[in-house]
């Protein structure tokens, strides 16, 4: 009777798919807090600053992009004189340093965007993954109010007495988090669909080359022998490959995100020990804050300092709060060391309250998620006893 | 000026939304064809290697590497400063693939010939490309520039 009445009622799976679409394109009016934004909007900044520096290096000795071999998309794509690419590069390095201190942030963004994007595509030879990836997190951040925060421009409005909200349109993270998710499985699957990737021979290979350096390192010589073998290599490239797509994948399900945000940490970790990225790694761990609920200062921590160790507490975690989601507050009437009120209302106390508040810290995240998922400790709210997911 | 009401501003994000999704899916698709790898996002594609030697060949024939002194005073490593391309007379990975590599080397020797005006005596450039495509045995190639109309 139950399934005759689910399948009256269940909707077909194009419909399903047609309702999802639908709420996907409302969700883009949506407006949201890009507090959390601000670590990357400071991470590409400064990284945007490396990228460039070879070109600065070049211009300083005298060089451009037009002194040397270069190979054009298009004879369309316009290219700069001499002298005014050299400015327009010195220009977009001090873009970058502003936007990295929120200094004019939505028109040096802008700009560092613009020139860096130029600059990718006036030669096949600019082309890198690393540098597109660091571009689209341009782009994304030039669309959002990511300086209305923790910035040079946030300071002045306070002063003028006119703080702005970093509120904005969900479209721009929406399309942020397509693309970085997107480009996870694009190199997932493009893995999964090589035989030679997915069998192992392409790891094997790489592995075989550098194993002499491994060794005169001090990696013990069974070790090397043991990780360049076939049979480790054949299985250990599907982990590698089935990784990458969850990662991609599970970053855009929210029941999954967690999990994919812990295995890409030591994902990134492990290519930029092993591989040369330029600063993709760096990009990739920064541009993991997107996947945080734009919703700012949306949880309490009040810290009871009536014990005489938390006193330095709320000053640490207020530090540590990187992408502002919480309110933090002193009570000295409080007998308990920590108490967290979630943005349901549901509240921890205690040590449940402590191992959360470090699962939404990002520099304690990566230790504090595996005891919030082990501990499922008891969280008091309105409808009873939950355990959330939601980051 | 032209003004959007709040109807076509919803109307223009959804249509940048759905248009950067499309050219996003399209690039990775493409990434699967032809030689260009942008934002197709294939991560360390292959463990291909590769290395070349590259010749001036004269209008008498004599073929002479790249790396002996070259009329006008050029200097291969200064004309193509690509990192991957900068010494590619000692093996080494082909970072986006073989075939991206081939095409990258063909390029340049295009870019050499046509851009080398001090250089009365080179009628075209040769590059022989030995690589191998993962762990399959080598091959070799052997790629030439357009005649130059600077050579006699």
């Amino acid at each position: 009777m139950r399934h005759a009445e689910g399948a009256i009622h269940q909707p077909g799976l194009p419909a399903a798919l047609r309702a999802s679409g639908a709420r996907l394109l409302t969700a883009v009016d949506d407006v949201v807090d890009y507090r959390a934004l601000v670590p990357l909007r400071i991470a590409v900044g400064v990284l945007t600053i490396v990228q460039l520096a070879p070109f600065l290096a070049d211009a300083a000795d005298g060089r451009t992009y037009a002194d040397g071999f270069t190979v054009p998309y298009g004879a369309w794509y316009p290219e700069l004189p001499g002298t005014v690419y050299v400015a327009a590069l010195a220009l977009a390095a001090v873009a970058g340093v502003f936007m990295a201190c929120g200094l004019f942030t939505r028109v040096t963004t802008t700009y560092t965007a613009a020139f860096f994007i130029y600059n990718l595509f006036l030669s096949r030879t600019h082309y890198h993954h690393n540098r597109a990836f660091l571009g689209v997190l341009l782009v994304g951040l030039a669309l959002v109010p990511a300086g209305n925060a923790i910035s040079l421009d946030a300071l002045r409005n306070r002063r003028r007495g006119r703080p702005r909200p970093a509120e904005g349109r969900r479209w721009p993270l929406m399309l942020l988090r397509f693309q970085v998710g997107a480009v996870y499985a694009a190199s997932g699957f493009s893995k999964l669909l090589d035989p030679d990737w997915f069998g192992g021979t392409v790891l094997r290979l790489r592995v075989e080359r550098q194993a002499a350096a491994s060794v005169a390192a001090g990696v013990p010589q069974w070790l090397v022998d043991v990780i360049a073998s076939p049979q480790f290599q054949a299985v250990f490239a599907k982990v590698v490959v089935l990784t990458e797509i969850f990662i991609g994948l599970g970053l855009l399900v929210p029941r999954l995100r967690t999990a994919a945000i812990w295995v890409a940490i030591p994902f990134h970790v492990a290519i930029a020990v092993t591989a040369d990225v330029e600063v993709f790694s760096w990009a990739a761990l920064a541009a993991l804050t997107i996947w945080v609920t734009p919703r700012a200062h949306d949880r309490e921590v009040v810290i009871g300092s009536r014990i005489r160790a938390m006193r330095g507490w709320a000053t640490i975690v207020r530090l540590l709060d990187w992408t502002g989601r919480f309110r933090v507050t002193v009570d000295p009437a409080q007998d308990v060391a920590v108490v967290l009120r979630d943005r349901d209302g549901s509240v921890r106390s205690g040590q449940p309250a402590a191992v959360r508040v470090a699962t939404l810290l990002p520099a304690t995240f990566f230790i504090a998620a595996p005891l919030g998922v082990t501990g499922r400790w008891g969280v008091h709210s309105p409808q009873g006893t939950t355990s959330r997911r939601t980051g | 000026m032209v003004t959007l009401g709040e109807v076509g501003r919803r109307r223009l994000r959804r249509a940048i939304v759905i248009g950067w999704v499309v050219v996003s899916l399209s690039a990775i698709i493409a990434g699967y064809r032809g030689t260009s790898p942008v934002l197709a996002w294939q991560m360390f594609p292959e463990a291909s290697r590769w290395q070349a030697t590259i010749v001036r060949v004269t209008g008498d024939g004599e073929r002479i590497d790249v790396r002996e002194p070259w009329p006008g005073g050029y200097r291969w490593a200064d004309l193509v400063e690509e990192r991957r391309l900068r010494a590619p007379f000692t093996e080494q990975d082909a970072s986006y693939g073989i075939a991206a590599t081939l095409d990258l080397v063909q390029h340049a020797i295009d870019w050499v010939a046509a851009n080398t005006p001090d250089d009365h005596e080179t009628e075209w450039l040769e590059a022989t490309v030995t690589y191998r495509h993962n762990a399959d045995p080598p091959q070799t190639v052997v790629l030439t520039s357009p005649p130059r109309s600077g050579g006699r």
